[in-house]
């Protein structure tokens, strides 16, 4: 559950990026958030991460309350997600096997855990037959593919992906997209985009954001630009 | 190993800089140990030799000389008080004199003094011990190697507040190095400590990586100073056993029982040299590490 009770992120001196936020997030929903550059979208995505704190209000994920000024748990509060960027962010000295299995080491999963887990994770994202592969043999599409794997693999029940498909070209994003619907009701997903065309035709609840207000959730609903 | 292969391969200058100034500070260890603990050694075997002789007048009795032994002994100041008869005396000059009749024939018993040698519990004790004695009736003369003693205290305090001075120096310059090339290694993988911490990452799992490689290059570097080391001196062996010949087995801080000895140095106390050198190379790598991390991945 991710729950956020009238939230307002300001930074100094006078930048609002959020400004008064409700909402609340059940467990394996499947969430867009959308609006322009500087709505808020990343804002909400790094307050979830505990990049930083709330100016006022409340940030509640899972068990933990975020809004606590000297919050302890970070490390296993993160452990608790997964995280998608737009620049992949795949460790280019790492193949990906290793790559995917970085966030389940993190996790101080078992060898065995690990193996059965990206095996998993190569299978869901279609990446079987190149485990062995690096970076700067892989296509943008296999980079972000890595980089989902990576996200899902192990405890991880809540995926933040920020601009996933941002630099991919139209059909690579659907395919990208089709995996993330693979895990919808198994995991909490919440994707910040642009893309209108994958947000409208896959109809799922969207938050739209605009100058760090949420101006409409819109359930089970596609969405106008 | 392969993270720690990569970080060596990405940053070859930094990681030969760490290499040789571990290199370097630890062969200098070495170095200080040998010489400090060869010191010490040698400060034991002369405090083992009779460091005050008391002579006697000829009329002293001796009743007279077996009371001074005993206050002597009271003192808890001497580890030894040896009674030398004109006898015994006569029979050390003969000893020494054997190959001379001549001087033999002109030399009796009775013209040789009775004597009392005796060996100081610390060498400092020495003149208090000797003035003491100089009070004591029937006395007709103090030697003891005070000028030698004081001399050779003297000189392996200067040495060894000398070295400490150096090494103090040397280690301070070794670890700005370490944390120096460590920063440049941080600020080269700061993407993936980004990664690793937004994926929950711990920051001893974030640390973990720098320590490793400071452990590393401690045992690589400890080596191959032992190597070194010991390659130069068996080189100067040969001209150190006939500059040092007449100086028995040097026991390493009195741990001869142990097989320890600095010279000529044991198995044991080589083994241990290579022990203690490698330790300390990954003890310096780690702290340094440490102190890094601590300073630029927070």
């Amino acid at each position: 559950m991710i729950k956020f009770e009238n939230v307002t992120k300001q930074f100094p001196p006078q930048t609002v990026a959020l400004d008064n936020v409700s909402f609340e997030i059940e467990d394996g929903e499947f969430i867009f958030l959308v609006g322009p550059s500087g709505a808020g979208k990343t804002t909400i995505l790094k307050l979830i991460l505990r990049q930083f704190a709330p100016t006022s209000g409340g940030v509640f994920v899972n068990e933990f309350d975020l809004s606590t000024p000297a919050f302890k748990e970070v490390e296993r509060l993160r452990r608790s997600m997964g995280v998608v960027f737009q620049d992949f962010k795949v460790l280019p000295e790492k193949n990906v096997i290793e790559n995917i299995a970085l966030s389940l080491k993190i996790s101080h999963a078992s060898n065995t855990q690990i193996k059965s887990e990206v095996r998993e994770a190569l299978e869901l994202v279609n990446l079987s037959g190149r485990e062995l592969y690096f970076p700067a043999q892989l296509s943008a599409g296999e980079l972000q593919r890595v980089a989902i794997a990576r996200a899902i693999v192990g405890d991880r029940d809540i995926i933040i992906a920020d601009e996933p498909t941002g630099n991919l070209d139209p059909k690579t994003s659907w395919d990208i997209m089709k995996i993330f619907k693979k895990l919808e009701g198994k995991k909490t997903i919440l994707i910040a985009t642009h893309n209108t065309d994958i947000v409208n035709s896959l109809r799922k609840r969207v938050f739209n954001l605009k100058s760090g207000r949420l101006i409409k959730d819109i359930r089970k609903g596609g969405y106008d630009a | 190993m392969k993270d720690m292969m990569i970080s060596i391969r990405r940053t070859p200058y930094q990681s030969l800089a760490s290499f040789l100034i571990l290199l370097f500070t630890l062969f200098l260890s070495l170095f200080f140990f040998n010489l400090v603990a060869f010191f010490h050694g040698f400060l034991g075997f002369v405090e083992t030799k009779p460091q005050v002789t008391v002579y006697f007048q000829n009329d002293t009795k001796e009743s007279q000389i077996s009371q001074i032994k005993q206050k002597l002994i009271q003192t808890g100041k001497t580890t030894s008080v040896t009674y030398i008869s004109k006898e015994d005396a006569f029979n050390i000059y003969k000893n020494l004199e054997k190959n001379n009749p001549l001087l033999l024939e002109m030399v009796s018993a009775e013209i040789l003094p009775a004597s009392l040698e005796i060996k100081a519990d610390k060498p400092t004790d020495l003149a208090e011990i000797a003035s003491y004695v100089k009070k004591q009736p029937g006395i007709d003369e103090v030697v003891f190697q005070k000028d030698i003693v004081d001399k050779l205290l003297t000189f392996t305090t200067i040495v060894r507040r000398t070295l400490l001075f150096i090494y103090a120096l040397l280690l301070a310059i070794t670890f700005m190095v370490l944390m120096t090339t460590t920063a440049f290694k941080i600020a080269l993988k700061k993407d993936e400590i980004e990664l690793q911490r937004l994926l929950g990452a711990s920051t001893f799992y974030i640390r973990k990586p720098f320590f490793e490689e400071g452990a590393f290059f401690g045992f690589i570097s400890g080596t191959v100073a032992f190597a070194l080391f010991y390659g130069v001196f068996l080189i100067v062996y040969p001209l150190l056993s006939t500059q040092l010949v007449g100086i028995p087995d040097l026991a390493f801080f009195g741990l001869g029982n142990l097989d320890l000895y600095v010279w000529p140095p044991s198995i044991i106390f080589v083994l241990a040299s290579y022990l203690l050198t490698v330790c300390f190379g990954m003890i310096i790598g780690v702290i340094g590490s440490y102190f890094s991390t601590s300073k630029y991945i927070e």
